[in-house]
């Protein structure tokens, strides 16, 4: 066991003293390079420093983490404390800000047009998003502008679309038709829902069933997996909504063909770029294929529900009781499926 | 919020005295009445000039609203009277009539709530943005911005009691699509210039979401 040189005892009692963050950084492999026991013996300095001589993997860690927070300038830092994004996720300042300004609420609204025109298109295109998208765009920067106005624009173009539709069922027969207003509630309660239970649910199930896992994994999953923030599971399932508003629009022309069609398309490409998307989260739970499972088969049930419930069944089954015996298009098996798959899907969102 | 709020306020109701936009702005340098030159004494005119002058300022900003061309004249001295009367007219008119039981339309309350919480969403996302206006300004210049709308609903009513046939749907139409497209111009050439270039198209969405809701309800009321 060599001695330890000058330079390093000097080194060792500049940072024992003063301030230790950067000199953190360097120091273990002057450490680890001349036999770290008799440093820490001579010194027996400060906790800073035990922590440091400790092991090399340790100091790797420390390492990657203080240069990733020096990359992403001070944000989220890293998989281990997911609920710490929503405070500093726009990063920069870093003072923390009271939840009563506006301020406080402005950075979750920190967006440009062409970055919420990405995510949206992001949502819907398979394969167009990098693999670390999860982690380097939303997670770096969740956005409630997106999802905030992709539900509330799914809301009215459901319900408006239905009304539509249930005007051009009745067009021919002489019917005097009424609009639904009621329809924007059932839609703003069954999508606020949606978009706000689910992630809440998935963000819990990806913390209870999260996989232990010891250092060394950690370090070789490093870059793969990721745990995401309660506000990025929000972020990314509002933005996943958005391929349901052409959708929903398209689901006016009544071939029921093209309309299931429709639904399977839409269900299916936004519901496997969501898997695609959390597949670092998924990755690292446990009952990953029973999430995924739950995932598409939500997704595919949410838009289901909406055509059998919107457009199938035209608003009338009210009117019929007080109109002079319209025809009456939608037969009561087709009812009792729709109850059927409108509960099953409050029972799947509920989990 | 406040606190920029009253930073807001300070600066329009600082002594503008342009000329060009005459009653609001002399109403204002009157309240302060310390900065401004009175050239009349509020306490010693009789009411109806009062009342008269205030009516004015409302009916000055209903003319800016059809007719948009001066950019900064809705924002400078805000008003929620306006507002409150188009709003409260509108959903008088489209509340579902109760003499049917297949008539389901919106509530008052419904319409109602509809309008105030859309505006003032809507002006929260604008502040949340960035923007550069002040609450109630901006509730105002979206209120006041729903009379093509509001009057597109008097054309439409009008319409249908006439007829009930397939061309008198295309000229309900034809009229609601104008006043949607009205306001939203209006509304636009007000607020516009208080958003960031890059983030012009984030604010002016939901504006258009807003008056679109809102001039849905005129054309499917019937």
């Amino acid at each position: 066991m060599e001695t330890p040189t000058a330079d390093d005892l000097l080194q060792f009692r500049d940072y024992s003293g003063g301030a230790p963050a950067q000199i953190n950084v360097n120091s273990p492999t002057h450490g680890g390079s001349s036999g770290g026991g008799s440093i820490g013996s001579i010194g027996g300095g400060g906790a800073n420093a035990q922590r440091q001589r400790g092991d090399p993997l340790a100091d790797l860690i420390y390492d990657m983490t203080t240069s990733a927070q020096g990359f992403s300038g001070g944000g989220s830092p890293g998989g281990s404390q997911p609920q710490s994004s929503p405070q500093d996720g726009s990063g920069g300042g870093g003072a923390r800000l009271s939840f009563l300004t506006i301020e406080y609420y402005q950075q979750f609204f920190n967006v440009d047009t062409y970055m919420v025109l990405e995510r949206i298109a992001n949502s819907m295109i398979p394969k167009r998003a990098a693999g670390n998208y999860l982690r380097m765009n939303i997670g770096e920067n969740p956005d409630l502008y997106g999802p905030f106005w992709i539900t509330v624009t799914l809301i009215f173009s459901i319900a408006i679309s239905g009304n539509i539709a249930s005007y051009l069922h009745h067009a021919n027969d002489g019917y005097l038709w009424h609009y639904n207003f009621h329809l924007v509630s059932y839609a703003a309660t069954c999508i606020f829902l949606y978009a706000n239970i689910l992630p809440a649910v998935l963000w819990a199930l990806f913390k209870y069933s999260l996989k232990p896992v010891d250092a060394a994994d950690a370090i070789e999953t490093e870059s793969a997996s990721y745990t995401p923030s309660l506000l990025s599971l929000m972020c990314i399932y509002g933005y996943s909504l958005a391929i349901y508003i052409p959708v929903s629009i398209l689901w006016v022309i009544n071939v029921s063909l093209l309309q299931w069609i429709l639904v399977i398309t839409a269900a299916l490409l936004s519901g496997t770029v969501l898997i695609a998307v959390l597949t670092p989260a998924l990755r690292n739970s446990q009952f990953s294929l029973f999430l995924i499972i739950g995932i598409l088969s939500a997704h595919v049930v949410l838009a289901a529900g909406f055509l059998l419930y919107f457009f199938h069944n035209p608003p009338d089954s009210g009117l019929a009781a007080g109109a002079p015996a319209p025809a009456s298009p939608a037969p009561p098996a087709a009812l009792k499926v729709t109850e059927a798959i409108l509960t099953a899907a409050n029972g799947n969102q509920s989990h | 919020m406040d606190s920029k709020l009253d930073m807001f306020e300070d600066v329009n109701t600082s002594p503008s005295l342009e000329g060009d936009m005459s009653i609001p702005g002399k109403r204002t340098t009157t309240a302060t009445n310390a900065s401004g030159v009175p050239d009349y004494n509020t306490l010693d005119e009789p009411i109806r000039e009062t009342v008269l002058r205030d009516i004015r300022a409302v009916g000055i900003k209903f003319y800016h609203v059809l007719y948009p061309k001066e950019k900064s004249s809705l924002l400078r001295d805000w008003d929620l009277w306006g507002p409150l009367v188009l709003c409260t007219f509108m959903a008088t008119i489209l509340q579902g009539s109760s003499d049917s039981m297949s008539d389901n339309g919106p509530e008052f309350a419904q319409v109602f709530v509809i309008v105030w919480i859309g505006a003032a969403i809507v002006t929260l996302n604008s502040k949340l943005l960035g923007g550069n206006i002040s609450f109630f300004q901006s509730v105002c210049v979206l209120g006041y911005c729903l009379t093509p709308v509001a009057i597109s609903l008097i054309v439409c009513r009008v319409i249908l009691l006439s007829s009930q046939t397939s061309l008198a749907f295309f000229l309900r139409f034809v009229t609601t699509t104008m006043g949607f497209a009205w306001a939203t111009y209006a509304s636009f050439i007000f607020l516009g210039q208080s958003q960031p270039p890059h983030r012009k198209p984030l604010a002016v969405y939901p504006i258009f979401l807003f008056f679109f809701i809102i001039s849905w309800l005129v054309l499917s009321h019937n």
